[in-house]
């Protein structure tokens, strides 16, 4: 059998994904994982330059775990460079913190107006009451009820997703305050148990997942991450 | 003249939809031309928003405002370009396809399109494809759009061109499609005329695809 790969590993990664990964990586390279503000995903043209910039910036040739899917296309366009990247080949970070593209389609095809919530997002990311929250103070509240309305008011579902039960009980309490305000909507509240198993496999770098390109694309040195890469195949 | 055209202008970038028709009647009770106020006020003010929020400087709900303000003062607009003769410059069908609901960013498009002088016929979200088949022959569009959000309802796209041809309307109606899954590839492996990155964009599209540009 051949020998693991040598080269060393870096982790580029949403915040969204930050305790998920710092949980599951190796130390060692969970203690020099970069994470990227949440934010960047509404700037799909600053998040392909500032994700750039990072892998840019790594000296040493490395296989750089991406957490991120093609999120809004903002990684389609990225180069490699020296390094090989290995992303989930996934829309967006819904089917990772599901623990599988299936997992994601179902809920989708069920229920296509669900807003997810988890750990990351109500930690470090945003949710229709926090938009509310800060956009009322810039516009008052009749206004920001108006442009809330006209971004949520599809929504059917608020579904918190949760890896383990443990991850459930203790995000429940903000999750259900945020299904409160959502309730305007007439949606419902749901709980979803994920899985941590999309990212298990992200950060296994055993030589066998190298090669799997049914859940990850991987990109070579000099190549570059195109869209269709990511169309479920 | 040109100091209504500038607040006219503000107005829109600002989202400021409460004043926006006022100052529209202001201009017509000026005597300005209509289709200058549209020209040189309001739509002055919808292509900055439009480059701002291209160059991510502007986000969703800025850009909501905006179109909206834009589309409160068009209400008080349109009878007297109507009356002066003024056509839409085209008609659009626009719908978010079938197994999705994101509609946002289609409804911008929409917005976006009106405020350059199209008529817009928005059929909604989750719209199958004998939805865009009936509103074709009804409407008898320049051009369809549609919009989807993830790589698997990007499919529908596919589903809906197939029905148009089908039905014989095809080649009636110019294709354009939009939102994540989508780029150039993706427009010849559909089958489709074009694609848009975002709203602005897909206003030079639909203006270039009715001969404006």
């Amino acid at each position: 059998m051949s020998s693991p790969i040598k080269i060393p590993t870096v982790i580029i990664a949403c915040r969204v994904l930050q305790s998920m990964l710092e949980e599951l990586a190796p130390a060692e390279v969970a203690g020099n994982a970069i994470f990227m503000d949440y934010g960047l995903h509404r700037q799909p043209g600053k998040m392909t330059h500032e994700l750039q910039e990072k892998i840019d910036g790594i000296e040493t040739p490395s296989l750089i775990l991406m957490g991120y899917g093609l999120c809004g296309k903002g990684l389609a366009g990225i180069k490699s460079g020296q390094h090989t990247l290995k992303i989930p080949r996934v829309d967006d970070c819904i089917a990772i913190l599901l623990g599988s593209r299936q997992a994601y389609r179902r809920e989708f095809s069920a229920v296509p107006g669900t807003y997810y919530l988890s750990k990351g997002w109500l930690e470090s990311g945003s949710h229709p009451l926090k938009e509310y929250e800060e956009l009322a103070q810039k516009y008052g509240a009749e206004k920001t009820d108006w442009i809330m309305d006209q971004q949520y008011q599809h929504y059917e579902r608020l579904a918190l997703v949760g890896h383990s039960q443990n991850d459930l009980e203790t995000y429940r309490p903000q999750a259900q305050k945020v299904a409160r305000y959502c309730e305007r909507w007439g949606m419902r509240y749901e709980e979803l148990l994920g899985s941590d198993e999309y990212v298990r496999q992200l950060v296994d770098i055993s030589e066998a997942s190298a090669n799997n390109d049914k859940n990850f694309v991987i990109i070579l040195p000099g190549g570059e991450i195109h869209l269709e890469q990511f169309i479920q195949k | 003249m040109s100091e209504i055209y500038q607040q006219l202008s503000t107005i829109i970038i600002a989202g400021d939809d409460e004043n926006a028709p006022g100052l529209v009647q202001k201009a017509l009770d000026e005597g300005l031309p209509p289709i200058e106020i549209l020209d040189n006020g309001l739509l002055v003010g919808m292509n900055e928003v439009s480059a701002r929020f291209e160059q991510e400087e502007m986000f969703v709900p800025e850009v909501l405002l905006a179109a909206k303000a834009m589309h409160d003062g068009l209400e008080i607009l349109r009878p007297h370009l109507v009356e002066t003769g003024a056509k839409p410059v085209g008609k659009i069908v626009l719908g978010t396809v079938k197994g999705d609901i994101h509609d946002i960013g289609k409804n911008l498009v929409g917005m976006m399109c009106e405020g350059a002088g199209f008529e817009v016929i928005n059929l909604g979200f989750d719209v199958d494809p004998e939805k865009f088949v009936e509103a074709v022959k009804e409407h008898q569009p320049d051009i369809v759009g549609m919009s989807a959000m993830l790589t698997t309802t990007m499919i529908a796209m596919g589903y809906t061109i197939k029905a148009l041809k089908e039905a014989g309307l095809r080649d009636t109606v110019k294709v354009i499609i939009g939102g994540s899954p989508v780029d150039a590839e993706i427009v010849d492996r559909i089958g489709a005329d074009g694609y848009a990155y975002n709203s602005p964009t897909a206003v030079e599209l639909v203006k270039n695809l009715v001969g404006m540009t």
